[in-house]
């Protein structure tokens, strides 16, 4: 078993060697593709090596890309959280408020957020307020969806006991169905964060003028594919390490699968 | 029986309050204020809305736009749902084609699809080929993922029981690990299909000639937000009609599943 084991983790990485072999193979091996249209590998790790010190051609270092669109993304996202879990909370919990808020959060839900852009800039500017708005929607949406069924989850017997020693409303939510809420609450969170990032990504190549999507768009133009894909690396890394680092914290706040 | 319907009764009326309230704070909002410099009235928006069925938006009717948008996701959307399950059930079952996939595909999927738009119009052109191939990645990446963990978590002792009985492979496969995939398949289906829709207007709105996208991109180079907000309730009302088909499928397709539960 362990050998067998050993031989699949070698077919894993003959796999992925293959597929760089092959994109070498077809740009600078045979020249198959055009280099305008596809950059080989190593001409890509060169890029991306380069972004790290070079502003040219658009203007700033990929750390200075990264940097603003963290910034965007982070300062769009805590405000979701900061909106949506207690606003999902507050719909599980009483329903006077889900009969009102629900309607037109049914009727917001299913517009992706990039379609919000213009109505964002004309309300906000075109600074960083309007993107952290769209990025807000977003992942406001996706916390009230998972906290909202989180507190749902609450087990009515516990909620029994809970009454049966006199404890108030109040107490219930806040010693009973927030603790059971915490693990979807967390999944929202994870959630809200890949989606914010998705959604900055749009909203820079829409509109904006530095960013990481700003940089792979501006790129385009110019017909540098080496870039885009160094760009789409970029982004690519660093949205598995704002999930990686929620994972990380969730898995050091939760005992299994409890509170 | 009585309850639920008292329940019901409070529920359309929280929903018509609660809409009413929405739509007299823009009206208050955009007539009263000076934000009605900048933003129009929800009646300019519902009657531009109305008109634009028969008064076409640049060169096709509202219906036309969605029609584009639509036929792209569909397209895409059919050929990545074939691919995801196909490659999920095989990764799920096989543990050398998820040795061979498994590290390609984790190198795909942190890249959101939208990114893949700069790429993808170098590669194909302004077409509907780059469209194609966006809805294709953002349906792929959702499905697979879905039916991957589904097949992992086929109950081993089917399995076991079905090789002692004499099923060969294939017999296993038709009769086991399927009918087990069917829900994953159909909340992977449910998920992708407003993923792919918001992937045709994301990328609809970087480049394109018409589409529900476009609708938008093009009153904001115009600057007019009647048509900016017109756009967004044409994708709205679709995004939520695609939601409710799905919903609806798959309460259908997977009776038997929720029935057992």
């Amino acid at each position: 078993m362990q050998k067998k084991q050993k031989s699949l983790l070698w077919l894993s990485v003959l796999s992925v060697l293959v597929f760089l072999f092959v994109w070498w193979l077809v740009t600078d091996g045979l020249h198959l593709a055009a280099p305008q249209s596809l950059p080989s590998p190593v001409k890509v790790l060169k890029t991306f090596v380069q972004k790290f010190y070079t502003k040219a051609p658009e203007g700033a270092t990929m750390l200075e890309h990264i940097g603003s669109s963290l910034q965007v993304a982070l300062s769009g996202y805590m405000i979701g959280v900061v909106v949506g879990v207690p606003l999902g909370i507050l719909m599980a919990w009483y329903e006077n408020v889900d009969v009102f808020v629900r309607p037109l959060f049914d009727l917001l839900r299913p517009i992706p957020g990039i379609a919000w852009i213009p109505i964002m800039i004309v309300l906000f500017g075109i600074g960083l307020l309007s993107k952290a708005m769209v990025i807000f929607l977003s992942a406001m949406i996706a916390c009230v969806v998972n906290s909202y069924s989180g507190i749902r989850q609450t087990k009515t017997v516990h909620l029994w006991v809970g009454q049966t020693f006199g404890a108030s409303n109040f107490q219930l939510l806040i010693k009973i169905a927030l603790p059971t809420a915490v693990p979807l609450i967390l999944t929202g969170l994870r959630v809200a964060l890949a989606g914010s990032w998705t959604a900055l990504v749009a909203a820079e190549l829409v509109a904006s003028t530095k960013g990481l999507g700003f940089m792979i768009q501006q790129s385009r133009g110019i017909f540098r594919p080496d870039i885009i894909i160094a760009g789409m690396i970029a982004i690519g890394l660093t949205g598995a390490a704002l999930t990686g680092l929620l994972s990380f914290l969730e898995k050091a706040l939760m005992k299994g699968e409890k509170w | 029986m009585g309850a639920q319907n008292a329940s019901k009764a409070k529920r359309v009326v929280g929903a018509v309050l609660s809409i009413t309230c929405f739509l007299l704070l823009w009206q208050w909002g955009t007539s009263g204020t000076k934000l009605g410099l900048l933003m129009p009235t929800p009646i300019q928006v519902a009657e531009r809305f109305l008109r634009s069925f028969v008064d076409p938006i640049g060169k096709h009717s509202i219906l036309g736009h969605v029609m584009f948008s639509l036929s792209r996701v569909i397209i895409g959307y059919s050929a990545a749902a074939f691919c995801g399950i196909a490659l999920g059930i095989l990764m799920g079952r096989y543990r050398v084609v998820e040795a061979i996939f498994m590290p390609l595909y984790e190198m795909i999927r942190p890249i959101p699809p939208i990114a893949w738009i700069p790429l993808a119009i170098l590669w194909f052109g302004l077409g509907e080929m780059t469209k194609w191939f966006l809805i294709f990645l953002s349906t792929f990446n959702t499905i697979t993922l879905n039916v991957y963990s589904g097949a992992k978590s086929v109950d081993p002792v089917l399995l076991g029981a079905s090789k002692m009985l004499g099923a060969n492979p294939l017999q296993t496969m038709y009769t086991i690990v399927m009918p087990y995939t069917v829900p994953f398949i159909f909340a992977g289906l449910h998920t992708a299909i407003s993923v792919s829709w918001a992937t045709v207007v994301a990328a609809e709105m970087v480049r394109s000639t018409e589409g529900v996208g476009w609708i938008i991109i093009n009153a904001m180079e115009i600057n007019n937000m009647v048509q900016v907000l017109t756009g967004i309730v044409a994708i709205g009302m679709v995004g939520y009609l695609l939601a409710i088909i799905m919903r609806k499928v798959e309460d259908v397709m997977c009776r038997w599943n929720k029935g057992g539960k």
